[in-house]
C-alpha cells in the first residue's frame, strides 16, 4: 500500500515537472504596475507592485521621481494553474514616500527579462498636504527582514516561513533631531495563525521614538507564493546625537501555532511539495482545522538592524533656532484690533508641517520694543498616528507699553534638512490700533513705585479688556495695631480648642439620652405594677363569685380587692390603703360609705377573732351587695 | 459657681490684655519701615514670624516692606499670608493686586468649585458643619429614645445630610487652587520644566509672585500645577508654601 502510495506521488511529481516549461512557454511574457492608492496625503506611505508574468530573473531599475521616495521591499513568487495550464509571476513591492503635494507621475519603466524589454504602464499619484514642504532628492530608504529565535522550535520559524520581522526606515543619512518615519511589518503564515502580543520594541541607542501606531487588523499579503498576515506598526524617530548608528533589531513577541513533536523527525513530502519549498505548513497537521496536530507557542521576532549615517547640525544657527527640523510654514494673528495702552492683545501663531513638533518652540516677536510678553500656551494637532505632521498652535499674551500700529512680525526658525540650511519664518507686521499715553515705567522700589492696571491669566486672556486707562498706584499704609488675637494658618477643623469643644455636646447629648434612658425605665416600672393590681383586683373580683368560700375568706378577698382598686385609682401602695383613701379616691355617697364600713369592720372582726375557723356561710344577699360595692367602686 | 465664672471671665480678659500687648519688634520694625529702612524693618518682622506669633498685620506689613525693597515676590507671598489669616484684610487685598500688576504675576485659575464656595471661609464651613452634625445626631437620638416621629428622622437626616456637603466642600476649598498647597513663586528665573532636570524642557517661565499649587515633591524638585491648565517641576528653593 505504502509503496503504490509512493510511486503514484512520483508520477504526479514528475507531470507536474514537466508542465512548467511547456506552460511558461506558451504564454509571452507581461508586466503590469499598480498603486495600492492613487491619493496620498504628504508623508503617507503608498504601496506599489510591478508583476512580470511569465517569466523570471526580470532586471528591476531603480526608479526615481522628484518628489517621491520610491524603494523596493522585497519580491514575491506565485504560481497559478488553471485547466493545467501553469502561470508564474513575480511581484516587486516598492514604498512610496510623498515628499511634497502636487500631481507625480511614474514614467514607464523598461525591464528587461532574457532578451525581451517590458515597459510598465505611466502610473499618477495625487499628493495632498499642508504647505510649506519642499521636494528633496530622494536618499534611499533601507529594510532588513529577520525571523524568529524564539523560546519555541527554531527550526519551525527560521527562513521565513512561519513569521518574519521587516525594519523599514525610509532614510539613509539623516540630520540629529530629524523626524524619521519607520514601519515595522511582522508577517504571519495565514496558516499559521500567528498574531502578536504587544507593539514591537525598537532598540535605538541615541534615538528617541515616538509612540507606535497598533494596527487593528493585519492585511493579507502573498510573498513567494504563500499567504502572509502583515501587521504593519509605524512610528517616527528622531537622533540625538551625530554618528552612525544600527537601529534596531525591532523585536516582538508573537503566539503562532507550530506543529506538535512528531515521534518521527523525517515526513514524507508533500505530493504538492513540487519545488522542494519545504514548507512546515504542507505537513498534514495543518490540515487539522481543529489544531489536533498544532500548539500555540510564544515566539520572539527579530528583524535585522538597520544603519543609519545622523549628520550634525550646521554650526553658526540662528539664536531663535530652538531645534526644530523638518519643514513648516508659519501663520499668525493679532486680537482684538484696538485696544488701550497696557491691554492685553493675544496673538495666535500656527506652525503646520512636518518635523520634530515636541522642539517647535513659540515664535518671538522681532522687535520687542514697546511690549511686555506674557508666557505662551501651545495646543498640537497631529496629522498622522504617530505626530510625524500636524499643527502646533501658540497663544501668547502681551502688552503695549506705548501708542502702536502694528504688532512686529513673529519669527521662527528652524532646519529644513532638504535644504540642508536654517530657515527663518516671518509673518507681516500684524495690523493693530493702540492708543491710551505711554505707560509709566514700573519702579523697582521705593514709594513712587506704580502699578499697571489688573491683568487675568493668558490663559484666560479672551476675557474683554479692561478698557480704563491705568492710573498710577502706590500700596496702602502701615498698619501700627497689634491685633488682640494671634491668628493660626491651621484650619479651624484641626485646631485643639475647636476638636475640644466638640466634648461640650458630645456630654449633652449622652447626658440626653442617659436622661431618656431612665425615664423610660421608669415609665415601663410604674406600668408593670399597673398591670399587676389589674390583674389582682380581677382576680379577687373573680374568687368572690365562687361559692363554697368561708366567710373570714371572704371578705379578707373583698377588702383586699377594694384596696387595690384605690391603689390603682391613687397610684399608692395597696397595703397602705385605709377607708379614707377610698372614700377620698371614688367619691363615695353616705350609703356606700356605710356598707364600706361595715365591710372592713366585718373583715377585722372575722379576722381577729377567728370566726373563721367555724362552718358560716354569708348570706347570698350580703355577697351581691358586697359585689356591687366592689363593683361600683371606679374612678 | 458664680464665682468660679468671675475668676474665669477674669482670666480670658487677662490673657486678651496680654497678647494684645504690642511686642517691642513690631513697634521698632515699624518706625524703621517710616525711617525707610526696609532691610532692618524685614529683619524684625522676620524674627516676629520666627517665634509663631502670628497675625495678619504683622504678614501685611512684612509684604509692604518687601515691596518696597522691590521684592515683589515674597510681598506677594506675605500679602497672601495675610489674607489666609484673615480673609477679609482689606488692605492686604489691594497691595497684593498691586504687587501683581507690577510682577506680571500669574495666578492660578480658580476651578468652578472654587468660585462656588468662595462667598464663605472654611471657619465658616466647618462651624456650619459642625452645628449640622450635632443638630442631625440630637435628632437621631432622639428619635431612637424618644417619641419615634418621622418627620423628626427626616430633619435629622436632612441635618446629616448637609454636614456630609460642607464637609465636602471643604474638602474642595483645601484641595483646590487657594487651599493649603498654595505656594508663591519668591525667585526670580523660574522654569518649570518637565523633568527633575535643568536640561529638562521649558513648560512654564514664571515670573515671581506666580501662584503654583504644591503636588509632590521629590528631592529639591517640585512638581506643581501651573498657571494656563499645566503641569511641571521646578525648584523647591524657588517657591514658598503660603500657610506655614
Amino acid at each position: 500500500m505504502g509503496r503504490s502510495r509512493n510511486q503514484l506521488v512520483a508520477l504526479l511529481g514528475l507531470m507536474f515537472a514537466l508542465l512548467p516549461p511547456v506552460a511558461f512557454g506558451a504564454e509571452a511574457p507581461r508586466v503590469t504596475a499598480v498603486l495600492s492608492n492613487s491619493q496620498a496625503q504628504v508623508g503617507e506611505m503608498v504601496q506599489m507592485q510591478i508583476r512580470i508574468t511569465g517569466a523570471r530573473g526580470a532586471q528591476i531599475p531603480d526608479i526615481s521621481v522628484d518628489g517621491l521616495e520610491i524603494h523596493q521591499t522585497g519580491s514575491s513568487q506565485q504560481f497559478e494553474m488553471r485547466n493545467f495550464d501553469m502561470t508564474q509571476s513575480v511581484t516587486y513591492s516598492f514604498t512610496i514616500l510623498p515628499l511634497k503635494p502636487g500631481g507625480f507621475t511614474i514614467p514607464p519603466q523598461k525591464i528587461k527579462v532574457g532578451s525581451t524589454t517590458l515597459e510598465t504602464p505611466e502610473l499618477r499619484l495625487a499628493v495632498v498636504g499642508s504647505g510649506g514642504t519642499t521636494a528633496r532628492p530622494s536618499q534611499g530608504s533601507q529594510s532588513s527582514r529577520g525571523s524568529g529565535g524564539n523560546n519555541a522550535d527554531d527550526a519551525q520559524t527560521t527562513g521565513g516561513k512561519l513569521a518574519f520581522v521587516d525594519l523599514i526606515v525610509t532614510k539613509k543619512a539623516a540630520y540629529v533631531g530629524e523626524m524619521i518615519p519607520v514601519e515595522i511589518r511582522v508577517g504571519f503564515n495565514s496558516r499559521s495563525h500567528g498574531r502578536p502580543l504587544e507593539p514591537p520594541e525598537l532598540s535605538s541607542q541615541g534615538f528617541t521614538m515616538q509612540k507606535v501606531d497598533v494596527p487593528d487588523q493585519p492585511r493579507i499579503q502573498t510573498i513567494d507564493g504563500r499567504t502572509y498576515e502583515v501587521w504593519s506598526f509605524k512610528t517616527a524617530i528622531a537622533a540625538t546625537r551625530a554618528g552612525n548608528f544600527d537601529i534596531g533589531p525591532a523585536q516582538i513577541g508573537a503566539l503562532v501555532a507550530v506543529p506538535k513533536q512528531r515521534q518521527q523527525n523525517s515526513r514524507p513530502r508533500s505530493p504538492f511539495d513540487l519545488f522542494n519549498m519545504d514548507d512546515p505548513f504542507s505537513d498534514p497537521s495543518f490540515q487539522d482545522p481543529f489544531g489536533y496536530f498544532t500548539t500555540m507557542q510564544r515566539a520572539t521576532l527579530k528583524s535585522d538592524p538597520v544603519h543609519l549615517e545622523v549628520k550634525a547640525l550646521p554650526p553658526n544657527a540662528p539664536a531663535d533656532f530652538s531645534g526644530a527640523v523638518g519643514n513648516f510654514s508659519l501663520t499668525g494673528d493679532a486680537n482684538p484690533k484696538s485696544v488701550q495702552v497696557g491691554d492685553p492683545v493675544t496673538l495666535t501663531a500656527t506652525i503646520s508641517g512636518k518635523g520634530n513638533f515636541d522642539r517647535v518652540s513659540a515664535p518671538t516677536l522681532e522687535d520687542e520694543h514697546g511690549w511686555h510678553k506674557y508666557p505662551p500656551s501651545a495646543k498640537f494637532k497631529q496629522d498622522d498616528t504617530v505626530g510625524f505632521s500636524g499643527t502646533k498652535s501658540f497663544e501668547m499674551v502681551v502688552s503695549p507699553n506705548e501708542k502702536k500700529t502694528n504688532v512686529p512680525p513673529l519669527r521662527f526658525t528652524f532646519f529644513d534638512p532638504l535644504k540642508e540650511q536654517y530657515v527663518t519664518l516671518k509673518t507681516d507686521a500684524l495690523p493693530i490700533k493702540v492708543e491710551g499715553g505711554s505707560m509709566p515705567s514700573v519702579a523697582a522700589a521705593g514709594p513712587s513705585a506704580t502699578a499697571a492696571p489688573a491683568r487675568t491669566t493668558p490663559a484666560t486672556s479672551a476675557e474683554p479688556p479692561v478698557a480704563a486707562t491705568p492710573a498710577p498706584q502706590d500700596i496702602l499704609y502701615q498698619v501700627t495695631e497689634w491685633p488682640a488675637r494671634p491668628g493660626s494658618f491651621v484650619p479651624l477643623y484641626r485646631s485643639n480648642i475647636f476638636l475640644g469643644a466638640q466634648l461640650l455636646p458630645l456630654a449633652a447629648l449622652l447626658g440626653y439620652v442617659g436622661w431618656k434612658l431612665r425615664q423610660r425605665r421608669l415609665l415601663d416600672r410604674e406600668a408593670r405594677r399597673t398591670a399587676a393590681l389589674h390583674h389582682e383586683a380581677n382576680d379577687l373580683v373573680r374568687a368572690l363569685k365562687r361559692d363554697g368560700v368561708s366567710p373570714q375568706e371572704y371578705y379578707t378577698r373583698a377588702s383586699q380587692a377594694i384596696r387595690v382598686k384605690t391603689a390603682l385609682a391613687l397610684k399608692i401602695d395597696p397595703n397602705v390603703v385605709d377607708l379614707d383613701d377610698v372614700i377620698a379616691a371614688f367619691h363615695l355617697d353616705e350609703a356606700s360609705r356605710n356598707r364600706l364600713q361595715r365591710l372592713f369592720e366585718q373583715t377585722d372582726e372575722l379576722k381577729y377573732s377567728g370566726g373563721g375557723n367555724g362552718t358560716q356561710t354569708i348570706a347570698p344577699e350580703q355577697r351581691r351587695e358586697t359585689l356591687e360595692l366592689i363593683e361600683s367602686l371606679r374612678a | 459657681m458664680k464665682k468660679l465664672v468671675r475668676i474665669l471671665i477674669v482670666a480670658i480678659g487677662l490673657t486678651g490684655a496680654a497678647q494684645a500687648e504690642t511686642p517691642p519688634e513690631f513697634a521698632r520694625a515699624n518706625q524703621e519701615f517710616g525711617a525707610g529702612n526696609f532691610d532692618i524693618a524685614i529683619a524684625d518682622y522676620e524674627k516676629l514670624v520666627q517665634t509663631g506669633n502670628w497675625n495678619a498685620t504683622l504678614f501685611y506689613d512684612l509684604g509692604n516692606s518687601y515691596y518696597r525693597k522691590g521684592d515683589f515676590g515674597r510681598a506677594i507671598l506675605n500679602y497672601d499670608r495675610a489674607l489666609a489669616l484673615e480673609p477679609n484684610h482689606p488692605e492686604a487685598r489691594a497691595n497684593l493686586r498691586i504687587a501683581r500688576d507690577n510682577s506680571h504675576a500669574l495666578q492660578l485659575a480658580p476651578a468652578w468649585t472654587d468660585r462656588l464656595l468662595r462667598f464663605a471661609t472654611v471657619q465658616h464651613y466647618t462651624i456650619a458643619a459642625c452645628i449640622a452634625f450635632w443638630a442631625g445626631l440630637f435628632g437621631l437620638a432622639a428619635f431612637f429614645v424618644s417619641r419615634r416621629s418621622p418627620f423628626r428622622m427626616v430633619l435629622s437626616l436632612l441635618a446629616l445630610a448637609v454636614c456630609g456637603g460642607l464637609a465636602y466642600s471643604i474638602y474642595v476649598i483645601e484641595n483646590g487652587n487657594t487651599g493649603r498647597s498654595l505656594a508663591v513663586v519668591t525667585s526670580p528665573n523660574i522654569t518649570a520644566r518637565l523633568a527633575t532636570a535643568d536640561s529638562a524642557a521649558a513648560v512654564l517661565a514664571l515670573p515671581v509672585g506666580s501662584e503654583v499649587r504644591i503636588l509632590s515633591q521629590r528631592g529639591e524638585w517640585v512638581y506643581a500645577a501651573l498657571p494656563n491648565d499645566l503641569r511641571g517641576w521646578m525648584p523647591a528653593t524657588g517657591i514658598e508654601q503660603v500657610r506655614l
